[in-house]
C-alpha cells in the first residue's frame, strides 16, 4: 500500500471520527432538551396529584414486590421491615431466599415470627426448585410478607420464581438491599393507570446512591454527599444519565432499561414473555428488550415509563476494583442483550425501537468504547510517528472535556430545580469542583471496565457463564 | 391529682399540634411521637394511661405498636388507633391485635376526648 | 506585545475547524463559569426558602390552633379570631406564605371533621384565601387552573361550580379530571352525569379517584346505573360495573347478563366477577352451558364465581376439570369439589396416576 492510499484511509478515519463525536455530542444535546421538556411536564402534573387518595383506596391495583436475596443475614431483617413499612395499600413483599449458605432464613424466621405453610406453585415459568419451603408470619402485623426459601439459580431465577407465586396484577423487582421510600410504589404505578389508549408494561425509577446517607431501621434520615470520590462521581454520572438521558428516552418511548434495583412490570406479559433469562448477566436489560419485542410483534400500542422522582436508594461500589467489575458486568450484559436481539436493529417492523433506540444503543452506548480505544490507540501511534500537531490535539481534547463539565453541570442544575436532594451547605461547590475532575476520576476506568467487558465476553468463556451464581452485594 | 399520660404516635404535624393542645385543656399530659419507633419508646420510658396511634406511620406503623404494646411489653393499656377511610383491613388486624377502640379520619376531636375519658374511667 | 502577535498569526494560520474549536471551547468555558455561579445562587435561595418554610410553618400552625380554640357557639368570629385573620390577610399577599398557609390548612382539613372542619372553611373565607383561588381559575396555564379547582374541592366550596363547569371540556385531561372530581364532592352522584355523554375514555387513575370520593360520603342514593352499563364507551362500562360491585346493585343483574356477550373481553370478565359478588345464580346457568365457548380468562373468572356459588347439582360439572391443563382451573376445580363432597375428593388422592395432578390433590388436601 503506498503512502498516499494510507494517507486518504487516514483521513477518512479522521472524519469518520469526527463525526461520530460530533453525532454523539449532538444527541446528548437533543436528549437534554426532551429530558427537561418532559421533566417540567412532570413537575407541573405532580404538584396537584394528591397520592393520598390512590394510597389508601383498596381499589388501586394490587403490587407484590419481589425481592431475591443471597447470603444477606447482616441486614436482611431490617431491610424486610423497611419493605413492609411501605404506605400503599394493595400490596405483599415475597422475599426469594436464593439458596443462601447462610442464616437469613432462620434470622428472618426469628424477627417475623413466621412458619412454614402448605402451597403450591403456579410453575409458568420453569425455575430452581423449593429448598425448605415457604413460610407466612403467624403475626397479623406481617401479614403481608412471605418468604420462600429455595434452590440456589441466580438473581433470574429467583425473580421468575417470584413471578410464579405472584398473584398481583403487578411485580415490583427490587434489589433486597434498596431503600425504597414510602410513597414509592403509589408514584410507580400512577403511569399504568393512567393510560386509556396504550399499555404501560414497565416503569423504571431513579437510583438515587445512598452511600454516607443516614439510614437508620429501613428509614431514610438524612442526605450526605460522600467523602469518597469514586461513589461522588458516580452520583454525577447517575445524575446525568437519569436525568439528562432516560426521561428523554421514556418520552420517545425509547427505553431500553430499567435499573435491575427497582422497576415495576406487568406481570401478565412479563410471563408471557417467559419472565427473567437465566443465562444472561444483564437480565434487567434484556427482559426490557423481550417485553418491548413481544408488544411490537403483537402489534399493540405500549409504553415503558420513567419516574424521575427519588424512590430508590442504594449502596454503590466504593472502591475501583468493584466499581470495574460491575461495569464490567454491565458491558457484557448490554453486548449479550443487543447481539441476543440483533433481529430488531434497523428493522422496520419494530418502528421505532428498531430504528432508533436500538441503533441508538448499539453504537453510542455498546460501541462507544471501542472507538474511543481506537481512537486512543491511533492517537498514541501517531504520537509514536511524531505526526501530532500538538495544539489540535489539545484544542479537541479541551472541547471534549468542557463539553463533558458543561452536561455535569446543567444536570445539576436540573437536580437542584427539581429534587434538590442535596441540601447541605457546600454540596453545591463540591459537587461543581466534580464535575470538572469527574472526566478524570470516572471515565478512564470506565472505558477500560467497558474494554475488559468487551474481551471478556468474547473470549473468556469462564467469566461468561461463571457469574451466574449471585454474590452477595459486597461483590457487585 | 396526678395528671393522666397519653402517647400520641402521628406524623402529620399541624394535627398533633391539634389534639395536644386540646387535650391538654382537657388536663392530660400530652407525648408526641412521629413515627412508630419513638412511640414505642415514649411508651416504654413513659408508662403512658392511654395511647393514640395513627396506623399509617413511617418504619414502624401503628399495628407494630399494638403488636408491641400487647405481646412484648404485655401491657393492658387502652388503645385507640386512627386510620384514613378505606382501611377497613387494617382496623380489624388492629382490633385482632388487641387495639380498644378505633376511629376513621377525618374525626371530630370533641369525639375522640368522649372516648378517651370513657376508656380511661374503666 | 510578542505575545500576541504570535496568538494572532497562530489564529489566522489555523484551519477553519480549529478556530471553530476554540472559539466554541471558550464559548463553554464562560458558560461553565456562568452556570456554576448561578448554581450557587440557586442553592442559597433554595436553603433560605426551606429555613423560611420551617419557621413560617410552625408559626402558622399555632396561629391556626389559636383560632380554632378560640371560637364561640355564635358561629361569629371572636375578637381574638379576628385579630388573627387580619394577621393572616396581610400574609398570604406573598404567595409563598400562601400557599403554605393553605398546605397547613389542607393538613388538617382531611383529618379532622365536625365543627373543626367547618371552623377552618370559615378560616379560608374570612382570611380572603378563596379569592385567590377563583383568581387561579382564570389563569391561562393549565397547571394553575387544575390546582385551583382541586383546591376548591378541598375546601368543599360550592359556589365555584358555575365558574368550574366550563371545564368539562377543557383540552387538558388533567384540567377535566379535577373538574370531574369536584363536581363528584358537590353533587355526589349527580356529579357523575358527566358519564352519560363522555366520548373520551376514563383512565383507572381517575375511576379510583372517583370511586374513592363517592365512598367519603355515606347514606346516598346511588342513580340508576344502567344507562352508563349500556354505555357506547367501554371505560364507563367499566366504571359502572365497578359501582355495582361497591354498592351491591342486586337491580342491575339483568343489564349484566346481556354484557356477558360484550365485544370487549375485559368487561365480560369483570361481569363475572361482579356477578359471583352478586349472587347471580342464573348467570351461573347460563356460563355453564357456555362454557366452552369462553376464553381462558374468563373460564378462570367463572370458577371462581363457582366457588362462591357452588351448589351439590354441579359437581358433575366440576368433576370434569379436575385434570384441567390450566393450573388456575384445575386448582379452584379440586378445592370446589373438597367443599363438596369430601369423600369423593379423598377418593381421588389415591387413585389418581398423573404426577402432577397428584401433587395438586395433596396439596388442596391441606390447604
Amino acid at each position: 500500500m503506498d503512502t498516499s492510499s494510507v494517507k486518504i484511509i487516514l483521513q477518512i478515519l479522521h472524519y469518520l471520527f469526527f463525526g461520530y463525536t460530533f453525532a454523539a455530542i449532538l444527541s446528548y444535546i437533543i436528549l437534554s432538551f426532551i429530558s427537561s421538556k418532559e421533566t417540567i411536564e412532570y413537575i407541573k402534573k405532580r404538584s396537584f396529584v394528591n397520592y393520598k387518595d390512590i394510597l389508601s383506596s383498596t381499589m388501586s391495583p394490587s403490587i407484590t414486590i419481589i425481592a431475591p436475596a443471597y447470603n444477606e443475614s447482616l441486614n436482611i431483617v431490617e431491610n424486610v421491615r423497611s419493605l413492609l413499612s411501605n404506605h400503599y395499600v394493595n400490596y405483599n413483599v415475597v422475599i426469594v431466599n436464593d439458596g443462601s449458605k447462610d442464616d437469613s432464613l432462620e434470622r428472618l424466621i426469628q424477627a417475623y415470627d413466621l412458619e412454614k405453610v402448605p402451597y403450591i406453585v403456579n410453575e409458568k415459568i420453569t425455575t430452581k426448585p423449593l429448598r425448605e419451603g415457604i413460610f407466612k408470619s403467624k403475626n397479623p402485623a406481617f401479614e403481608k410478607l412471605m418468604v420462600v426459601d429455595k434452590e440456589n439459580g441466580g438473581k433470574a431465577d429467583a425473580l421468575n420464581m417470584g413471578l410464579n407465586i405472584s398473584t398481583s396484577k403487578y411485580v415490583a423487582c427490587i434489589d433486597v438491599d434498596c431503600l425504597l421510600l414510602e410513597d414509592a410504589l403509589q408514584k410507580m404505578i400512577k403511569p399504568f393507570l393512567e393510560v386509556t389508549d396504550s399499555k404501560v408494561i414497565a416503569a423504571g425509577g431513579v437510583i438515587r446512591i445512598a452511600n454516607s446517607c443516614e439510614i437508620r431501621g429501613g428509614k431514610l434520615i438524612d442526605i450526605n454527599l460522600p467523602k469518597n470520590l469514586l461513589v461522588q462521581s458516580q452520583i454525577l454520572e447517575y445524575l446525568r444519565a437519569f436525568l439528562l438521558g432516560r426521561m428523554a428516552w421514556s418520552r420517545l418511548n425509547g427505553l431500553l432499561v430499567i435499573s435491575g434495583a427497582f422497576g415495576i412490570f406487568d406481570k401478565e406479559t412479563a410471563i408471557a414473555v417467559g419472565g427473567y433469562d437465566t443465562n444472561t448477566v444483564g437480565e434487567d436489560m434484556e427482559i426490557i428488550v423481550r417485553m418491548r419485542r413481544y408488544m411490537e410483534e403483537k402489534g399493540e400500542k405500549y409504553k415503558v415509563s420513567y419516574i424521575p422522582d427519588p424512590l430508590c436508594w442504594t449502596e454503590a461500589p466504593d472502591t475501583y476494583k468493584v466499581f470495574i467489575s460491575q461495569r464490567n458486568r454491565w458491558t457484557r450484559g448490554t453486548i449479550e442483550t443487543l447481539r441476543k436481539h440483533r433481529k430488531i436493529g434497523f428493522n422496520p417492523k419494530y418502528g421505532w425501537f428498531g430504528m432508533v433506540s436500538y441503533p441508538y444503543w448499539l453504537i453510542f452506548e455498546r460501541l462507544a468504547p471501542i472507538f474511543e480505544a481506537i481512537g486512543l490507540v491511533y492517537f498514541i501511534m501517531l504520537i509514536a510517528l511524531q505526526e501530532v500537531r500538538w495544539d489540535f490535539a489539545l484544542s479537541f481534547f479541551l472541547l471534549a472535556y468542557l463539553f463533558s463539565v458543561v452536561f455535569s453541570i446543567i444536570a445539576l442544575y436540573s437536580e437542584e430545580l427539581t429534587f434538590h436532594q442535596y441540601k447541605k451547605k457546600g454540596t453545591g461547590f463540591k459537587l461543581v469542583l466534580l464535575s470538572a475532575l469527574e472526566p478524570f476520576l470516572l471515565h478512564p476506568f470506565v472505558l477500560y471496565a467497558a474494554i475488559r467487558g468487551n474481551y471478556d465476553y468474547y473470549f473468556n468463556k469462564k467469566k461468561k457463564w461463571g457469574n451466574m451464581v449471585r454474590k452477595g452485594l459486597g461483590s457487585n | 391529682m396526678i395528671k393522666k399520660k397519653i402517647v400520641l404516635a402521628e406524623d402529620n404535624s399541624t394535627l398533633s399540634l391539634l389534639l395536644k393542645f386540646r387535650l391538654e385543656k382537657e388536663g392530660y399530659e400530652l407525648f408526641v411521637a412521629t413515627d412508630g419507633k419513638e412511640a414505642v419508646d415514649l411508651i416504654e420510658n413513659e408508662n403512658p394511661d392511654l395511647v393514640l396511634s395513627d396506623i399509617m406511620m413511617p418504619f414502624v406503623s401503628g399495628l407494630e405498636v399494638i403488636s408491641h404494646l400487647r405481646n412484648k411489653l404485655n401491657l393492658e393499656t387502652p388503645i385507640i388507633v386512627f386510620s384514613s377511610a378505606g382501611q377497613e383491613e387494617m382496623v380489624l388486624k388492629a382490633f385482632n391485635l388487641g387495639a380498644n377502640d378505633f376511629m376513621g379520619k377525618p374525626f371530630s376531636p370533641n369525639e375522640l376526648v368522649i372516648r378517651i375519658k370513657r376508656l380511661l374511667a374503666k | 506585545m510578542v505575545d500576541y502577535q504570535y496568538i494572532y498569526d497562530y489564529y489566522f494560520n489555523t484551519p477553519h475547524l480549529i478556530k471553530w474549536v476554540w472559539w466554541v471551547s471558550t464559548i463553554l468555558a464562560i458558560s461553565i463559569l456562568v452556570l456554576a455561579v448561578y448554581l450557587k445562587f440557586i442553592r442559597l435561595s433554595l436553603r433560605k426558602k426551606s429555613n423560611e418554610t420551617i419557621k413560617f410553618k410552625s408559626e402558622y400552625e399555632a396561629l391556626l390552633i389559636e383560632y380554632l380554640y378560640s371560637g364561640d357557639e355564635t358561629g361569629k368570629l371572636t375578637k381574638p379570631q379576628e385579630l388573627i385573620v387580619n394577621r393572616i390577610k396581610d400574609s398570604i399577599k406573598t404567595p409563598f406564605k400562601r400557599k403554605l398557609i393553605v398546605s397547613v390548612l389542607f393538613n388538617l382539613m382531611n383529618e379532622v371533621s365536625g365543627e373543626m372542619s367547618d371552623s377552618i372553611k370559615m378560616f379560608y373565607y374570612k382570611t380572603g384565601l378563596i379569592h385567590f383561588a377563583f383568581q387561579r381559575l382564570r389563569s391561562k396555564k393549565w397547571n394553575i387552573i387544575a390546582k385551583g379547582i382541586g383546591e376548591l374541592r378541598r375546601f368543599g366550596i360550592d359556589e365555584a361550580s358555575h365558574a368550574i363547569a366550563p371545564f368539562i371540556n377543557h383540552p387538558k385531561s388533567e384540567v377535566r379530571s379535577e373538574t370531574h372530581l369536584y363536581m363528584v364532592n358537590l353533587f355526589l352522584f349527580e356529579g357523575l352525569s358527566f358519564l352519560d355523554n363522555l366520548k373520551v375514555p376514563l383512565s383507572e387513575w381517575i375511576q379510583i379517584q372517583l370511586l374513592e370520593t363517592l365512598q367519603k360520603f355515606d347514606n346516598q342514593e346511588i342513580c340508576d346505573i344502567r344507562p352508563w352499563l349500556k354505555s357506547e364507551n367501554n371505560s364507563v362500562v367499566i366504571f359502572a360495573l365497578k359501582l355495582a360491585q361497591i354498592y351491591n346493585q342486586f337491580e342491575v343483574k339483568e343489564t349484566l347478563m346481556e354484557l356477558l356477550s360484550h365485544e370487549n373481553k375485559e368487561i365480560r370478565i369483570e361481569v363475572i366477577d361482579v356477578l359471583a359478588h352478586l349472587y347471580g345464580i342464573e348467570a351461573k346457568e347460563m356460563l355453564k352451558t357456555n362454557f366452552n365457548t369462553l376464553s381462558l380468562e374468563e373460564q378462570i373468572s367463572f370458577f371462581k364465581l363457582l366457588e362462591k356459588l357452588v351448589v351439590p347439582d354441579d359437581e358433575p360439572f366440576v368433576e370434569a376439570y379436575l385434570f384441567h391443563k390450566n393450573f388456575e382451573i384445575q386448582l379452584l376445580a379440586l378445592k370446589i369439589l373438597k367443599e363438596i363432597n369430601l369423600d369423593k375428593y379423598m377418593g381421588f388422592t389415591n387413585t389418581s396416576n398423573d404426577k402432577k395432578s397428584l401433587a395438586m390433590v395433596k396439596a388442596v388436601k391441606v390447604l
